[in-house]
């Protein structure tokens, strides 16, 4: 093959090199900009991936709902309806299998039914809120001192949600970005 | 060694061992060799740098430096990326070397991991390693054509076995089989294929021709699902299909140590014998629900492709002589079916077959005159040995007798070979 076909196949490679991550930042930029703010309580730990760093695992408080609908099978996607309680923090308002028709939704994944309870449990598919590597183990050590310090349930996640997508914009701790936080208790 | 050779070649030419014009042949055929030399270690450092300075920016990159904004991480992770992909452009449009491309191809693979994991955690993007992989290694795999790379190749071979391992072993991912490992490493067959077709010899081949047993091997284990027992017919017959390919003339002319598929293939038909000679292993029964699981075909595929070769094989007058080692596979599948109706029959046949594979490699080891093969042959007889020390109810004495008998084997076998050997040397250089 002529070196200058070769170089057009790389060049269109190097396009969609290109293309993937920049799709991804656009879709999360697209669900930012026009995406409706939601605050959930959370309770963060820190984990970390080998390619992309230090994280905090994001414990929500909301994790479950009850239905009396035993079929929910583990692993399958769930549609959770959202609406907001009295102080600003999100809340279920319904759950299906279906694309909810209006209001804000997100798609999670059923981890299991608990028969006894009658409970659907799920989890959120925005759940890991990178951190410079040196605060994140301080930000879990924040987290708890804010909870002893303080009035419970001051720690929040806000979540930019868009047609059942969500993206992960910062972690609050006494309505302080949690980056910060620890920085002023350090 | 070399240049002990090239001072030499006067001293031959003055006693007239060699004539003038054989010295200057002599002489620049190693100097072929030694232009040949230092290109070949840049490509290895050129590798070995880009490798390090990739994975070095991810690891810098995983820092997460939250001094900047969200744009100016955005451009960070662009900037490798692009960098890389200038490289890899410049050297296709210019030609350049096979250190150039082998490098800029390297750098380029971990730029494009790099861009994405960068992406991810810009936009706290939660992690599904196995789906990261996948579209990393897709991105990639159109620079093995382009650059002619190897490293790329390798890469490939290790993040695609990476990913099936992430996906077929992991506990998020239960129920799910990693088909498109199979189809990632298809793609890389044509590469392998120009390697050894053009390239026999090259040490970078006889590293594929490790590499890609060994990833078959490792991910094999991802395709069982449910049927557990259908395990050990998969990897027997994945060992049968590998000694099979080894003896094919191409690998078997070769160093041995060049020749991954026999060794893996032989070796690894004695595990899984030495495994399945236990009583226990053929407690197990089959409903007609298993021969329509996936487990099934797959062992009939792999059993398919395995006695094509041996039959190739024969057509072509490849094998030369009877070995048991290349029926192993289908005397197993026959077992293996009996051992749905009966777990004696079996356990005390793969015994005798382990036993009679010990001899043949004995055999074969003193035919050639090889201590290696011989007492590779012992190892197989002394490890069956050892197996059924476990799990006999024969007493301390008889056991402690077979010891002592496969023990009194290796040093008088090995002996009676020194001696047949030297002989042997001895009457050659009477000749």
């Amino acid at each position: 093959m002529k070196p200058i076909y070769i170089f057009l196949i790389f060049v269109l490679l190097v396009l969609a090199q290109i293309y993937i991550p920049a799709k991804m930042i656009l879709d999360q930029e697209a669900i930012i900009k026009t995406g409706t703010a939601y605050k959930f309580k959370t309770r963060p730990v820190d984990p970390s991936d080998p390619f992309k760093g230090k994280y905090i695992h994001l414990n929500y408080d909301i994790t479950s709902v009850l239905s009396n609908d035993s079929t929910w099978t583990n692993y399958e996607p769930i549609y959770i309806a959202l609406k907001t309680d009295t102080l600003g923090f999100a809340m279920v308002e319904t759950v299906s299998r279906d694309v909810p028709e209006s209001g804000d939704y997100v798609k999670a994944q059923v981890d299991w039914y608990n028969t006894y309870e009658k409970k659907i449990n799920f989890s959120f598919p925005f759940d890991e809120f990178y951190m410079n590597e040196l605060k994140a183990y301080n930000a879990e050590l924040a987290y708890l001192k804010a909870q002893q310090d303080s009035l419970p349930n001051n720690t929040y996640a806000l979540v930019y949600i868009l047609n059942g997508n969500g993206v992960l914009d910062n972690v609050f701790i006494n309505d302080i970005p949690i980056a910060k936080y620890v920085e002023k208790q350090e | 060694m070399n240049s002990k050779l090239l001072n030499e070649l006067p001293e031959l030419i003055k006693n007239q061992v060699i004539s003038e014009d054989i010295a200057l042949k002599i002489r620049q055929y190693y100097l072929s060799k030694q232009s040949d030399g230092p290109n070949r270690l840049f490509t290895v450092f050129g590798v070995l740098g880009s490798l390090l300075v990739g994975l070095g920016i991810i690891l810098i990159m995983a820092h997460n430096w939250d001094e900047f904004t969200r744009p100016v991480k955005t451009i960070f992770a662009f900037l490798p990326l692009v960098l890389g992909q200038l490289f890899a452009g410049y050297s296709i449009l210019k030609k350049k070397s096979t250190t150039w491309k082998e490098a800029s191809g390297t750098f380029l693979f971990f730029a494009v991991g790099s861009s994405i994991a960068l992406v991810s955690q810009i936009y706290n993007i939660p992690g599904d390693l196995s789906s990261y992989i996948l579209t990393w290694i897709v991105l990639c795999l159109p620079l093995v054509y382009l650059l002619k790379s190897n490293a790329v190749a390798i890469l490939h071979i290790v993040f695609s076995t990476f990913y099936a391992c992430n996906l077929g072993y992991g506990y998020e991912s239960i129920g799910e089989t990693p088909w498109l490992y199979l189809l990632l490493i298809a793609f890389l067959l044509p590469h392998y294929l120009q390697l050894l077709k053009h390239r026999p010899e090259a040490n970078i081949t006889s590293i594929f021709n490790w590499l890609l047993p060994l990833s078959l091997i490792i991910t094999l284990g991802v395709f069982v699902e449910q049927n557990d027992d259908f395990g050990y017919l998969m990897y027997v017959i994945l060992f049968g299909l590998f000694y099979n390919i080894g003896k094919i003339p191409s690998f078997d002319d070769q160093k041995l140590r060049r020749n991954g598929y026999l060794i893996f293939g032989s070796v690894g038909t004695v595990i899984m014998l030495l495994l399945t000679s236990f009583n226990w292993i053929w407690e197990f029964s089959m409903t007609k629900n298993e021969f329509l699981s996936q487990e099934f075909y797959i062992a009939l595929i792999l059993f398919c492709l395995a006695l094509a070769v041996l039959i190739y094989s024969y057509s072509k007058q490849w094998v030369k002589r009877f070995n048991l080692f290349h029926f192993v596979f289908i005397i197993f599948t026959l077992l293996f079916f009996v051992g749905m109706a009966d777990n004696l029959i079996p356990t005390i046949l793969v015994n005798i077959l382990i036993f009679a594979l010990g001899l043949v490699t004995i055999k074969i080891g003193t035919d050639k005159f090889h201590f290696g093969i011989l007492n590779y042959g012992l190892l197989i007889i002394t490890a069956l040995v050892v197996c059924r020390f476990f799990d006999t109810d024969l007493s301390y004495v008889i056991r402690g007798l077979l010891f002592v008998s496969v023990g009194l084997g290796f040093f008088l076998t090995n002996y009676v070979m020194l001696k047949r050997k030297k002989t042997f040397e001895n009457l050659n250089n009477k000749i």
